[in-house]
C-alpha cells in the first residue's frame, strides 16, 4: 500500500480535475505555512452534503465523488458508465452547475451542496422534469436517465425557456445508447414551453 | 441467402381458432401507455445489477491480457494475496496457455473495496512470451501471414449459387464492380456486463445484467457444475445489452467462484475498457461484388466474394444479397480470424451489413440505367406478402420525405453544402414462442402476473400489463407484473426481437384462463354458471337471464372487487403459456434519409430520417415508436460515427472508451418521422431490431445523391468522403 501503487489512470483522473489542489488546501488550513498537508493514501474522514443531508464517511482520497455516493452512501441514481467524463451518466448538480461525479474526488466535494436525482421528487410527486421524461417516453433501459434528468434540471433552472438550440446543447454532455433522444427533445421543449 | 424468408406464421392448428384470440375492438392494446417502470427510472429508485449492495459484499476484479497473442510463461499471485483487503485470488489460465486477444481473462480476485481490488490486481506478476498477432483482416489473409489460428486464419463459410451466372451477365446492359465494407462496432451497453453473486450453502443467488435470466441460470449451473435448481438469477432492471448479454460469461463464473472462496457476496462489474474488449461486437463485412442490370432496369446477375472478421475464432456471416431478387447469383464467404475479442449477436445480426452493401449497390445500378432509385427498387422487389410490404411502403416513405424534390445524383447547387435523399429496405423475423406465466387473482382484487422474462428497456413490463388489463377488464395500473427472476415460470431470452411475440400471447392465454377460473369459482355464489358471466370494464356482469324468476334476486353486475371478494380466502392461481395463433414472424420496413454534406470539410449531417415499419399487432404505440427512434439512432451511429479501431501493430483497441468511440449526442440527431403500420390480423411480432437495419444504407445513398461520389465503406468519415471527392476530381 505505498504511493507507487497509484496508477497512471488515477493520476490522470486527478490531474484532470483542475480544482483538486485548491480544494485540498482549503480543507487543511493549519498546514498552510508549509503548503498543503498530504492526505492519504489511507482513508480520510469526509463529510458530504447530498440532497440537503450531511453524511460522514471514510474514504481514500483517490475515491471519486461518484464511487463515494454509490458504494458508501448507496445513492445509486448517478451511474458509472464511462468513468472518465465522457458520457454524463453520473451527472450531479453542485451549486447550480452540472458536474460529472466520476471526475471529481469525494474530498473536493466537501462543503458543497450536492444534488442527485434522488433529491428531486417530493414524496410521490415527481419533479416536472421527471414527469416530462415519463410523459414523452424519454427513456428505455433507463441507465442514462438520471444523468439526463439532472442535466435538464440544471438547464431549466438557469434558462427556464430555452431555445431548441440551448436545449440540445445542454444535453450534449450525456449519451444514451438506446437512442431515446427524440423523447428527450420532446420532453425538454415541452418543459421550456410550459415555463415560458 | 437473399430469397424471401417464408413467413413463419404460428397460426392456430388447422381448423382451430385460438382459445383466447386478440380482441376485435381493443380498449387498451394499440393505445399509448406510459411505460410502467418510468417512475422508478426517472427517480433513481430502479436498482440495476450495478446498484445492488448485499450485506458484507466485497468487490471482484479481473486481470486481463495486455497482449493480442502471447503465451503465459509464469504467473505469481502470492503478492496479490498479501495485499490489504484481499479475500480470494483465482488464477484462470496456467503457464503454457495462450491468449488470443487483448482483454482475455488471466486471473481474478476479490477485496474489501474496489480500490484494494485494483491495487491487488496490479500486484499479480505475469510473464509472457509475446507471439505475432493479426490486427486486420488484410494481415490475416496474406499468404505469408503467421499461422495464429488452427487449422487456418481463415475458414470457408457460406457458399451459394443459384441460376446461371454467365447468362445473367450476358443479359446485363451494365455492370457495377466494387468493394464494399462495414466496420466492427461494439455494443457499448451503458451498464457493463457483470453480476453480484451470493451463496447460501450450496445455493447461489446471482443478480446479473442479462437478457436471459433462465439462460443465465443454465450457464451458471453448467459452469459451476451444480444443479440448476441451486441457482437463482435476478434481473429486475437492465442497462442495455443489444445482444451481448445472454450468459454468465467468464466474469460471472469467476465472480461466483470468488464469492464461494471468500464466503462473502461479491460484486464484479466490468469497466468500460473491458466492456469494449471482451463482451462482443458486430463483425466487420467486406464484399467484392460484380452485379449486372438489364437495359430496362431488371437485376440480372450478382457475383460476390465476401469476408469479414468476428475476432478470434468467431464467424462473420451476413445475408447477401439483401431482399432484392437477383435471378442469377453466386456468393462465397470466408471468415477471417484476427486477435481481437469475439463477436456476439448485435441488434439484427448480419442485417445492417447485408443491407448497406446491397442497397448502395442498388443505387449504383439504378444510376447505370438512369432510373429513379425508388422506381428501380419497385421493379426488383419480391411480390407483396404480409411479411413483404416494401412495394407499399416505398411510395409511402417517398411521399413522407418529399422524394419528388430529389435531384439526380450530385447536387447541382453551387457552394460547398450539398443535400441529398436516399432510401433502403429492411426485413426481420421477430417470432417468439415458449413463454410461460403464472397468474394470481387475490380475494382483494389484486392481480399478479409472474413470468421469467426480463425487461431490457423494451417496455416488456408495460405490454404485459396492457394485455392482462385488456383481458381482465382492468386498468393497466391495477395489474402487478413480476419478471426478471428465474424462479418465475420459464420464458426465453430476450434476443432476436422475440420477447413481445413470446410473452404477450402467454399473457393473453394465462389471463384468459385466470378469468375463466374466477368465473367458475364465483358462479355458484351468484346462483348462475360460469358461462353466464362476462367481463365488463372493472366489472363482472351476469348475462341477461332468459326468464327465470330467481334471476331478479341476483345482482346483474358486480364491481371487480366485489367479484373477487367472493373467492373467500383462496386466490385464483393458474398457469398458462404461449399458444399458436396470437403471434407471427416477418416484418418489413423502409427508410428514407436526407443529408447535408460539406464537401470542403467532408462532414455529413443527417437531417431527417423517415421510417415506415410494421410489427404485426401494435401493443403499446408509444413505446413501439420509441423502439423505432432508438433503432434509427443506432443506424445513424453505424453510418457516420462508431468504429472499433485497432492498432495495426499490436491489435490493441485504441478507442476503448466513450470519447473516442463515437456515439451520437443530442446535437447529432436528425429529425425522425416514424410511421408504424398496424397489422392486427397477423398477431404480435417483435420491433426491437427491424428499425436498426436500414438507416445506414439510406444515409449512404443520400450522401451519394448529394455528392455524386460513392463511399462504399462505413462509417462514412470525412477522410473517406474527401478521398472519394478528390478521386472524382473535386466538385465545382
Amino acid at each position: 500500500m505505498a504511493d507507487d501503487h497509484v496508477s497512471r489512470r488515477d493520476f490522470f483522473k486527478t490531474v484532470g480535475v483542475g480544482s483538486v489542489a485548491s480544494a485540498v488546501v482549503g480543507g487543511v488550513k493549519e498546514g498552510a505555512a508549509q503548503g498543503p498537508a498530504p492526505l492519504g493514501p489511507g482513508e480520510v474522514a469526509v463529510t458530504l452534503t447530498v440532497n440537503g443531508r450531511r453524511h460522514q464517511l471514510n474514504v481514500e482520497p483517490r475515491v471519486t465523488l461518484l464511487d463515494a455516493l454509490r458504494t458508501r452512501l448507496e445513492i445509486t441514481g448517478p451511474k458509472r458508465v464511462c468513468d472518465r467524463g465522457a458520457c454524463g451518466a453520473c451527472t450531479v448538480i453542485i451549486e447550480g452547475r452540472t458536474h460529472y461525479a466520476c471526475s471529481m474526488l469525494a474530498i473536493e466535494a466537501q462543503g458543497r451542496n450536492i444534488r442527485t436525482v434522488e433529491g428531486l421528487a417530493q414524496g410521490d410527486a415527481l419533479h416536472p422534469v421527471q414527469q416530462a421524461f415519463c410523459d414523452h417516453d424519454a427513456l428505455m433501459c433507463g441507465f442514462c436517465t438520471p444523468g439526463f434528468v439532472m442535466s435538464t434540471v440544471a438547464l431549466l433552472e438557469q434558462t427556464p425557456s430555452p431555445t431548441p438550440e440551448q436545449a440540445t446543447r445542454a444535453l450534449d454532455g450525456n449519451i444514451c445508447r438506446c437512442g431515446t433522444n427524440v423523447g428527450l427533445s420532446k420532453a425538454v421543449l415541452a418543459l421550456g414551453g410550459r415555463r415560458g | 441467402m437473399a430469397e424471401q424468408v417464408p413467413e413463419v406464421r404460428a397460426p392456430a392448428r388447422p381448423g382451430q381458432h385460438p382459445t383466447y384470440p386478440w380482441p376485435g375492438k381493443p380498449r387498451i392494446i394499440g393505445t399509448r401507455v406510459t411505460r410502467l417502470d418510468a417512475t422508478a427510472k426517472v427517480t433513481g429508485r430502479a436498482k440495476y445489477t450495478f446498484d445492488i449492495t448485499r450485506p458484507g459484499m466485497i468487490y471482484g476484479r479481473i486481470l486481463r491480457s495486455p497482449h493480442a497473442h502471447a503465451r503465459l510463461t509464469a504467473i505469481d499471485t502470492v503478492p496479490a494475496q498479501k495485499m490489504p483487503g484481499v479475500r480470494a485470488v483465482l488464477p484462470f489460465i496456467e503457464p503454457g496457455d495462450k491468449v488470443l486477444f487483448p482483454g482475455e481473462e488471466i486471473a481474478a480476485l476479490a477485496a474489501d473495496t474496489e480500490q484494494q481490488a485494483e491495487d491487488a490486481i496490479r500486484a499479480i506478476k505475469v510473464e509472457w512470451e509475446v507471439l505475432p498477432a493479426l490486427a486486420t483482416v488484410e494481415q490475416a489473409m496474406r499468404p505469408e501471414a503467421p499461422k495464429v489460428f488452427e487449422p487456418s486464419n481463415t475458414r470457408a463459410g457460406t457458399a451459394q449459387e443459384d441460376g446461371d451466372l454467365a447468362a445473367g451477365f450476358a443479359a446485363a446492359a451494365h455492370t457495377v464492380d466494387g468493394i464494399y465494407s462495414t466496420q466492427v462496432q461494439t455494443h457499448t451497453s451503458l451498464e457493463t456486463h457483470g453480476c453480484v453473486c451470493e451463496w447460501e450453502g450450496e445455493k447461489l443467488t446471482a443478480w446479473v445484467s442479462t437478457q436471459a435470466v433462465h439462460g443465465t441460470r443454465e450457464g451458471f449451473a453448467q459452469g459451476l457444475k451444480i444443479p440448476q435448481a441451486n441457482v437463482r438469477v435476478i434481473t429486475e432492471f437492465m442497462g442495455g445489452g443489444f445482444g451481448s448479454k445472454f450468459a454468465p460469461d467468464t466474469q460471472g463464473i469467476l465472480c461466483a467462484r470468488l464469492a464461494k472462496m471468500a464466503g462473502k457476496p461479491v460484486k464484479l462489474m466490468l469497466d468500460r475498457k473491458e466492456e469494449h474488449l471482451a463482451t462482443g461486437n458486430r463483425p466487420s463485412a467486406f464484399a467484392r461484388i460484380k452485379a449486372g442490370v438489364s437495359a430496362d432496369g431488371m437485376l440480372t446477375a450478382f457475383d460476390a466474394e465476401t469476408w469479414g472478421t468476428g475476432g478470434a475464432g468467431a464467424g462473420s456471416d451476413f445475408p447477401l444479397p439483401y431482399i432484392y431478387t437477383f435471378p442469377n447469383r453466386r456468393r462465397r464467404h470466408t471468415d477471417v480470424y484476427i486477435n481481437a475479442g469475439q463477436q456476439r449477436a448485435m441488434r439484427a445480426p448480419g442485417h445492417p451489413q447485408g443491407c448497406f452493401i446491397t442497397e448502395v449497390l442498388m443505387d449504383e445500378l439504378a444510376d447505370r440505367v438512369r432510373m429513379d432509385p425508388v422506381e428501380f427498387r419497385l421493379k426488383n422487389l419480391p411480390a407483396l406478402a404480409p411479411n413483404a410490404q416494401w412495394r407499399r411502403y416505398f411510395p409511402m416513405g417517398a411521399e413522407r420525405i418529399g422524394w419528388s424534390r430529389r435531384h439526380v445524383t450530385g447536387d447541382p447547387t453551387p457552394g460547398p453544402i450539398k443535400r441529398g435523399l436516399g432510401c433502403s429496405a429492411n426485413r426481420w423475423g421477430g417470432a417468439g414462442t415458449g413463454a410461460r406465466a403464472h397468474c394470481e387473482i387475490d380475494p382483494d382484487g389484486s392481480v399478479v402476473m409472474r413470468c421469467g422474462t426480463q425487461d431490457i428497456g423494451t417496455a416488456t413490463r408495460t405490454i404485459m400489463a396492457m394485455v392482462v388489463a385488456e383481458t381482465l377488464g382492468l386498468e393497466v395500473a391495477q395489474v402487478t407484473i413480476e419478471l426478471g427472476d428465474s424462479n418465475f415460470p420459464f420464458a426465453p431470452g430476450s434476443g432476436g426481437s422475440t420477447t413481445a411475440a413470446a410473452v404477450s400471447p402467454a399473457m393473453r392465454v394465462t389471463a384468459g384462463k385466470a378469468r375463466d377460473a374466477l368465473f367458475a369459482r364465483i358462479a355458484p355464489a351468484l346462483k348462475t354458471t360460469a358461462d353466464q358471466l362476462e367481463m365488463g370494464v372493472g366489472r363482472v356482469n351476469v348475462k341477461p337471464s332468459t326468464g327465470s324468476g330467481q334471476a331478479a334476486a341476483t345482482p346483474r353486475s358486480l364491481t371487480w372487487r366485489e367479484a373477487c371478494k367472493l373467492l373467500g380466502t383462496t386466490p385464483v392461481s393458474v398457469d398458462g403459456q404461449w399458444e399458436r395463433g396470437l403471434s407471427a414472424s416477418g416484418t418489413s420496413g423502409v427508410q428514407f434519409a436526407e443529408v447535408e454534406v460539406d464537401v470542403e470539410t467532408g462532414i455529413t449531417r443527417v437531417k431527417k430520417i423517415v421510417c415506415v415499419q410494421d410489427c404485426g399487432l401494435v401493443l403499446d404505440l408509444k413505446t413501439a415508436e420509441t423502439q423505432c427512434y432508438g433503432g434509427i439512432i443506432s443506424g445513424v451511429n453505424y453510418a457516420v460515427m462508431e468504429e472499433r479501431l485497432l492498432d495495426r501493430n499490436t491489435a490493441n483497441m485504441v478507442n476503448p472508451n466513450m470519447e473516442a468511440y463515437l456515439i451520437a449526442g443530442q446535437s447529432d440527431m436528425p429529425e425522425i418521422d416514424v410511421v408504424l403500420v398496424d397489422q392486427p390480423e397477423r398477431g404480435v411480432i417483435g420491433i426491437g431490431e427491424p428499425p436498426a437495419v436500414a438507416t445506414a444504407a439510406a444515409i449512404a445513398n443520400a450522401l451519394r445523391n448529394a455528392t455524386g461520389v460513392t463511399v462504399r465503406s462505413i462509417p462514412i468519415t470525412p477522410d473517406k468522403l474527401l478521398a472519394e471527392l478528390q478521386r472524382a476530381g473535386g466538385t465545382n
